[in-house]
């Protein structure tokens, strides 16, 4: 599948800010079944420096500081993409969960790429037993760790309400657990805690899911705005789960960035010198191209 | 175990001791009388065959020299040294300072056993060095299975953005500290690396400035090595850091709020840094700058003492509100060199214990010096069945640095309870690789004098290393912390515990070399340079605003008491009286113009709850004061103190007049000795114009307040009498005019009259003169706005005629005077508008 993609992020604030200095995480991943065929991003007001790298898990990732004082601050970011991921894995496989824990923990490589980086709690994704506990009712003693992951997340889907308006950026995995609800960034940390909590690893995604689905599918949540899924790592292989919607990572999503939670990897990060209220709007466009014949 | 105590033996004294041979040799056997060593731990005071060691033969047969009274004055004055000097430490999460415990005797070291020590401390600070450069760059030790990586990557202090960082200077540790304590076989070995930040070389410097005054002569006698030459050390090697000559080097506080912060302004005072906060540091242009009144100064070097996941909002963790965003980019690009780099937290991990022994033989070729507790890493499957074999003899704890993690930071010790065995089963069945089992700790014993005699107690001994150019440097002293229990378990820093000096005696060779260094570690290494952050200036501006008001305010109170003395209840009295109690009104100093004269007093000087009362504004002084600790002098701390006490209530409550009077009195005194100390001490490069201008802009607006009050067209001469009485200018006036008071001359005394220190002209003359001295931004040679407001208020002054001067005049220059206050603040502090300076820091979504 070829996506074009638009992500507008617009920031207005009420008194001027004189300098910026972000971290802008908007460029769809290689790899895994994507391959990126444009990238653009423009900035206003111009940036006064930007800078492009990989950050620790290969996302790519722009740094750049603004000195011209302005109350409206704008990203667009237009990208080009070709999706064809290689099937799920049947459920019904692989290895047992048990195995999946002690391969990881008995691991030796510290590279981006290596699972151990997503066992132990992270900044936004701190381990609770109440949370753990949930988790244990998908893993009996040696079941298979696929099958696990997804009736955790068939149960997550099952159990938990989507609701924008129960939760906020900055909610607490443990306020959005206790309530049983939020949205695919609650659903996401909530899945991840879970796994983490029985020693299994699991990142956390940000990407796009496709606005319109195709014919005769229901438009899914998250859709018109930047998404979150989870990836599962079975022993072999990452697997895409998306909570939010109870289902496997497929075309329909675009995976941006990975990381251990958001914190590792906001579409915008940034810090700005100024003072008073901001208000933000995003916009997303997520549009499949006809393919060339 | 239940041996009997050793009995300690003591030589029968020499026949030669003279003149009075008896007197030290009885002192020295009753003090260690019955000292009894605790079973089967080792004991510094008393070898295994119950004679004592010669050190502390040594040191003892000094100390009896002195009579046990003159012992325990000189330890008592020791502690109020520490007292009034306001060393002082937090424990985590009090907002209150509390005194230094010190009072121990020194913990003694013989030359030959430190030189075992200072070899393993400066061999495991190589090896952690090693093991970061690895951890940070290409990951070999963990692919070659010598480290586990799972633990590595799970660890909080495991920093991401700083892998592949290369560190600038070279190297990513530069202080290191080792917490040791003897083992049951009585030799040395590690309970905690400190790589983080370590703590406590300040207060050792402290410690030893304190206890070389307190026992000179048993000092002098025992050749104790200095450790000034240590700091010098430290400094170089840090500068050695930087690519500049000459470069300047910043101390990265944790803000007057953490628990060392004083000890970071006793260090950044005795080595020359500058005490920075994250706000006082400016990241741009590829370039680390100070904030400071001169405009953006440079900076070369950083001595982080903040944890390294908080040096960077935007890179590390988001809700730091300690470092600068850009920090870590600015590494990145080699534009700052810090010490130590972020992340060397890492190594402080307890899972890396285990392995320490085998990466020492891997990295350096040789078997570690200095062991630490046996440990094993429970996410490894043989370790783990080890563990679980002897499951109930062991201790865990975390594996990770604490500040994250599946459970509590405590160690789960002895004695835990079934809840705590079922926790700590659970982990170890889900995460076992987030715990590490040790064998439990039992600290070794060192004699603490308890007034009169010598009792054992146990300690752990902190020793510091820095790196040089020429390798690693290992501080020959330290930080000891004695029990005040016989609890030997681990002590932490906290009630009932405290501090020692260390001292490390000079034997054989290293005797002469010693004497190649400072004679004296009161040596400073360097003089604070004359850069002034604008957050200190801020500080400094405000200390001398508030102890100008708090002045204001008691003078007001004395007023108010020396009226309501006065037998006479004329219409004229009860007037000024009225006029006193509005004004401490609107100031806030008294809930109610009704009451009491001395109940009133009461309020002004003593109530905390009033924000405008004397003791409030003392307060606010000290809290300035606090940020400033290494630009403010001992005395000028003692003196704070003392007002602070001067103003506090007495602890039952009742004060009548006189007393009243009294206090306010004494409090009027330490108000002036303040301004004295500020006028004469204060280093005119480190910011005397800001305490000098708060001062001077408070003492002028109020002296235009109380001319509106008090210096009307109707004044009585109560009011004239009182408005000379509160501008301090009675006797001058006295002098001055022999027919009495009078509305014209006592208005140009207050206002206009340039030779009256207390008017408002003399204020405003001082006021352009410190401008003056300060450094401007403009390149144009046009004055900034402080110093043309201040221009223009003065010459008006000078145009002024007191007989002629409408009371709307005054009222204009008090109100113009607040805008000279604003437009200081403006320029000079964080939070004006000038574009260099700090921010609200709102993180994006």
């Amino acid at each position: 599948m070829l996506y074009r993609l638009r992500h507008l992020t617009a920031y207005a604030y009420r008194n001027p800010v004189g300098f910026a200095r972000c971290a802008l995480r908007l460029a769809p991943a290689a790899g895994e079944g994507q391959v990126p065929l444009s990238h653009e991003v423009v900035v206003e007001p111009a940036p006064r420096t930007a800078t492009e790298r990989g950050d620790f898990f290969g996302n790519r990732t722009v740094s750049l500081t603004v000195e011209t004082p302005h109350r409206d601050f704008r990203i667009d970011a237009r990208s080009r993409v070709r999706v064809e991921r290689p099937p799920l894995p049947d459920p019904e496989t692989g290895l047992a969960w048990e195995e999946v824990r002690a391969r990881v923990l008995g691991g030796t490589g510290l590279g981006p790429a290596a699972p151990l980086h997503f066992c132990a709690p992270s900044r936004r994704v701190p381990l609770l037993p109440e949370v753990t506990d949930y988790a244990r009712a998908s893993f009996p003693a040696g079941g298979g760790a696929v099958a696990g992951a997804f009736d955790l997340m068939h149960r997550i889907r099952a159990d938990f309400t989507f609701d924008s308006e129960a939760t906020e950026v900055g909610t607490p995995l443990a306020q959005a657990f206790a309530g049983r609800r939020g949205v695919c960034q609650d659903f996401s940390h909530i899945m991840i805690a879970a796994l983490r909590g029985l020693g299994l690893p699991a990142a956390y995604v940000s990407g796009y899911l496709r606005t319109l689905p195709p014919p005769g599918q229901p438009r899914l949540e998250g859709a018109d705005a930047s998404h979150a899924w989870v990836a599962f790592w079975c022993g072999e292989e990452w697997v895409g789960l998306d909570p939010t919607n109870d289902i496997g990572v497929q075309d329909d999503h675009i995976v941006v960035a990975r990381g251990r939670d958001y914190a590792d990897v906001a579409p915008v990060a940034g810090i700005i010198a100024g003072s008073g209220a901001q208000s933000l709007s995003v916009a997303v466009d997520v549009v499949p191209e006809e393919e060339d014949a | 175990m239940s041996e009997a105590p050793a009995e300690v033996k003591v030589a029968a004294p020499a026949p030669h001791d003279r003149p009075r041979p008896d007197a030290p040799a009885e002192r020295l056997a009753r003090w260690t009388a019955g000292y009894a060593p605790l079973p089967g731990l080792p004991d510094e005071l008393v070898a295994d065959d119950g004679t004592l060691r010669p050190a502390w033969d040594r040191f003892l047969r000094c100390l009896a020299g002195l009579p046990d009274c003159e012992i325990a004055a000189r330890l008592a004055a020791a502690g109020r040294h520490i007292h009034d000097t306001g060393i002082a430490y937090r424990a985590y999460g009090e907002t209150t300072e509390r005194d230094w415990p010190i009072g121990a005797l020194p913990l003694l070291i013989e030359g030959a056993e430190w030189q075992g020590i200072a070899a393993g401390v400066a061999q495991r600070a190589e090896l952690l060095e090693a093991v970061l450069t690895d951890l940070y760059g290409d990951g070999a030790l963990a692919r070659a299975g010598l480290l586990p990586a799972a633990a590595a990557a799970g660890d909080p202090e495991f920093l991401r953005p700083l892998v592949g960082v290369a560190p600038p200077g070279g190297r990513h540790l530069h202080f290191y500290a080792a917490d040791l304590a003897r083992g049951p076989d009585g030799a040395w070995r590690v309970l905690s690396d400190r790589t983080q930040a370590p703590s406590g070389a300040g207060h050792a410097l402290e410690n030893r400035l304190v206890m070389a005054r307190a026992l000179p002569e048993v000092y002098g006698a025992l050749e104790v090595e200095r450790v000034a030459a240590f700091f010098q050390a430290f400094r170089d090697g840090l500068a050695a850091t930087a690519t500049r000559e000459d470069p300047r080097i910043g101390l990265m506080t944790s803000g007057p709020y953490s628990d060392t912060y004083v000890e970071q302004a006793v260090l950044a005072r005795y080595l020359g840094f500058a005490l920075v906060e994250g706000d006082d540091l400016l990241v741009r242009d590829g370039m680390v700058s100070i904030r400071t009144v001169a405009g953006l100064k440079r900076v070369d070097v950083l001595w982080r003492r903040i944890d390294g996941d908080f040096v960077d909002p935007l890179e590390l963790n988001p809700a730091s509100r300690l470092g600068a965003p850009g920090l870590v980019e600015a590494l990145r690009a080699g534009a700052v060199a810090m010490g130590n780099m972020p992340g060397t937290g890492l190594v402080e991990s307890a899972w890396l214990a285990a392995s320490l022994p085998a990466l020492c033989e891997r990295l350096l070729g040789e078997p570690l010096r200095l062991p630490g507790l046996p440990t094993w890493w429970c996410g490894d499957p043989a370790q783990r069945e080890a563990v679980m074999a002897r499951f109930d003899a062991l201790a865990f704890r975390p594996a990770a640095a604490p500040a994250q993690g599946a459970f509590t930071s405590r160690a789960f010790g002895e004695g835990r309870d079934a809840a705590e065995t079922e926790r700590l089963r659970a982990v170890l069945r889900d995460r076992p690789g987030d715990l590490v089992a040790h064998e439990p700790v039992r600290l070794s014993t060192a004699p603490v004098w308890d007034g009169t005699r010598l009792v054992p107690r146990p300690f752990v001994l902190r020793v510091f290393a820095a790196a040089t150019p020429e390798g690693w440097r290992v501080m020959p002293g330290g930080f000891c912390r004695i029990s005040e229990t016989p609890d030997v378990r681990p002590v932490a820093m906290g009630v009932g515990v405290r501090a020692a000096d260390v001292w490390v005696l000079s034997s054989g060779p290293t005797a002469a070399q010693a004497t190649l260094l400072p004679a004296s570690d009161r040596v400073a290494v360097r003089r604070v340079p004359g850069l002034l952050p604008s957050r200190a200036a801020d500080n400094l501006f405000w200390l001398g605003r508030h102890l100008e008001r708090a002045e204001a305010v008691i003078r007001l109170t004395a007023c108010l008491l020396d009226g309501a003395g006065a037998v006479s209840t004329a219409e004229e009295d009860r007037a000024t009286s009225a006029r006193i109690r509005s004004l401490l009104h609107a100031w806030g100093a008294v809930p109610s113009v009704e009451g009491a004269a001395a109940e009133l007093a009461q309020h002004a000087l003593s109530d905390g709850g009033q924000w405008g009362s004397g003791l409030s504004h003392a307060l606010s002084a000290r809290r300035n004061a606090a940020s400033l600790r290494e630009r403010l002098s001992g005395e000028t701390w003692r003196a704070l103190s003392a007002l602070h006490a001067a103003l506090e209530a007495p602890a039952d409550g009742t004060d009548s007049e006189a007393a009243l009077l009294d206090r306010a009195e004494r409090a009027l005194s330490l108000t002036a000795a303040l301004a004295g100390l500020a006028q004469e001490n204060m280093n005119r490069a480190g910011g005397f114009a800001f305490v000098d201008m708060g001062r001077r802009v408070e003492r002028a607006v109020n002296a235009c307040r109380f001319a509106l009050d008090f210096g009307g067209a109707g004044a009585s001469t109560d009011d004239l009498g009182v408005l000379l009485e509160l501008v301090d200018s009675r006797i001058s006036y006295g002098a001055r005019y022999i027919l009495g008071v009078a509305l014209a001359p006592v208005r140009d005394m207050v206002l206009l009259d340039p030779y009256n220190p207390r008017s408002v002209a003399f204020q405003v003359e001082r006021l352009a003169e410190r401008l003056a001295g300060l450094p401007s931004l403009r390149q144009d040679g046009v004055a900034e706005a402080p110093a043309r407001l201040v221009a223009g208020l003065m010459g008006e002054i000078a145009g002024a005629e007191a007989a002629t001067l409408p009371l709307e005049t005054v009222a204009a220059w008090e109100r113009r005077l607040w805008a000279i206050a604003e437009a200081i603040g403006a320029r000079y502090f964080p939070g004006g508008s000038d574009a260099a300076r700090p921010e609200t820091l709102v993180t994006l979504a």
